[in-house]
């Protein structure tokens, strides 16, 4: 690892920490590296609602800042129930701290992606395009991911997704927030519905040619599928191309 | 009230040592949802789920001073000395006023600029592509990040973990997590170089 590298150390659930953690940042601090510090608030989970989990997510974040010297924070409010940072609750969360972050600081900001569908679908490139909208326009640094199909499944994770959140940031890049809101509003009821019966989709092996590293043409034609929902609703970025 | 100086970790461990104990199940099923619940209530704080990005700055200000109050009032629990380790207000703004404002991230020709950005910026944020902490074999390990560094708007990598090394379970706390992780940095190098992306931040 090189300073320049973004050096990781985790917090606990809810405004908890180890004395691993503090360790890797004596270290850290010490190297003069960058450091970036993460955690994922739970939404349900110990903090309760939507503006109890916000309110902790504030805190956590202000955190990273005063107790391991971090560079940048990398967020992830997860939904208790689907385990995924794409649930509308998660996206008002973390779209609420960091607003309320901006609005009072200059501090830099993360989000990490978690889609409860896999690669090779509609739905998971809709999830992510959706955080990548509300971390984008709500002043966000750094857009992280994507772990498709929660980050639990092996090699269930491609550059194409990545694709689509760089792609969909840029598509609201400078965008009014009323418009943003409406846009993602439309966008997240069209996946909210299908948590239950989400595809899986398919491993790496079976969406790349695992030799040339090309696209297969299925997940080609997925991914314009989802460029042309994004379009419907509102977003020209394809259009301009 | 001015500080003698800004914390460091070493401060921060030395609070942990000597903080107040509590019991872990009451930190986390009656300190910090009932502060979080009270704080909610003493500034005002009603979200509407339909509106995910908020437009009311009353609501963002209110929401940051309730983060900052529950900070300062509760402190962080250490689980492993089972005491809280607590900051005055003026530790906990110190902190954020003197925090980074800009980073390099990365090397070279593929070095990015971290700096902040604003919700009506049309410059993008930094993309950083790839598994994020997502299980990959050590068969496809290389190529899935090569994956993510060959787009070309990709600016840095998160990595994946490798699911085995050597065909071991790479279990926390053993010699394998060790091997495993320094493999994982090597691998993604190795992708980045092979995307013609070398230099670019991990």
């Amino acid at each position: 690892m090189r300073q320049s590298d973004s050096h990781e150390v985790s917090q606990l659930n809810e405004l908890k920490i180890d004395v691993g953690a503090l360790i890797f940042t004596a270290h850290y601090f010490l190297a003069g590296d960058m450091v970036m510090c993460e955690q994922m608030p739970i939404y349900g989970g110990y903090a309760g609602g939507l503006e109890e989990t916000t309110i902790v997510d504030v805190a956590t974040t202000i955190n990273a800042f005063v107790m391991t010297h971090a560079t940048w924070h990398l967020d992830g409010p997860v939904h208790v129930r689907w385990g995924i940072t794409t649930a509308r609750e998660a996206l008002a969360v973390a779209g609420h701290c960091a607003m309320a972050i901006e609005a009072n600081t200059n501090l830099m900001l993360g989000n990490q992606y978690y889609t409860i569908a896999g690669p090779c679908t509609v739905m998971c490139l809709l999830e992510t395009a959706a955080q990548a909208m509300t971390d984008t326009a709500s002043g966000r640094e750094v857009l992280s991911g994507v772990a498709a199909s929660k980050g639990v499944a092996t090699n269930y994770t491609t550059g194409m997704e990545a694709r689509m959140m760089a792609e969909a940031a840029r598509a609201v890049a400078g965008m009014e927030t009323e418009k943003v809101n409406a846009i993602l509003d439309k966008l997240v009821a069209l996946y909210e519905k299908d948590y239950k019966t989400a595809p899986k989709g398919k491993p790496f092996e079976e969406c790349y040619d695992t030799l040339t590293l090309t696209p297969s043409q299925e997940y080609l034609e997925v991914y314009d599928k989802a460029v042309e929902i994004l379009t419907g609703l509102g977003l020209d970025y394809w259009r301009k191309m | 009230m001015a500080i003698a100086k800004n914390l460091t970790v070493f401060d921060v461990y030395e609070r942990a040592k000597t903080g107040l104990k509590v019991d872990e199940n009451d930190w986390d099923f009656k300190i910090i949802p009932q502060t979080a619940s009270r704080l909610k209530e003493k500034w005002g704080i009603k979200m509407d789920k339909k509106t995910i990005i908020p437009t009311d700055r009353k609501l963002m200000d209110n929401l940051f001073q309730a983060g900052l109050e529950m900070l300062v009032e509760c402190g962080i629990y250490c689980i492993d000395t089972k005491r809280v380790i607590k900051y005055s207000r003026e530790e906990v703004l110190a902190a954020l006023k003197t925090a980074p404002k800009r980073a390099i991230y990365g090397e070279g020709k593929q070095q990015v600029v971290l700096e902040p950005r604003n919700h009506k910026d049309k410059k993008p944020p930094v993309i950083q592509g790839g598994p994020t902490g997502a299980p990959c074999s050590e068969e496809m390990f290389l190529a899935i990040h090569q994956s993510y560094a060959q787009e070309p708007l990709v600016d840095t990598i998160v990595d994946g973990v490798l699911q085995t090394i050597k065909g071991f379970d790479p279990t926390p706390g053993s010699p394998w997590e060790i091997a495993a992780v320094k493999s994982e940095a090597q691998l993604v190098r190795l992708a980045q170089d092979r995307a013609g992306r070398a230099g670019m931040g991990l």
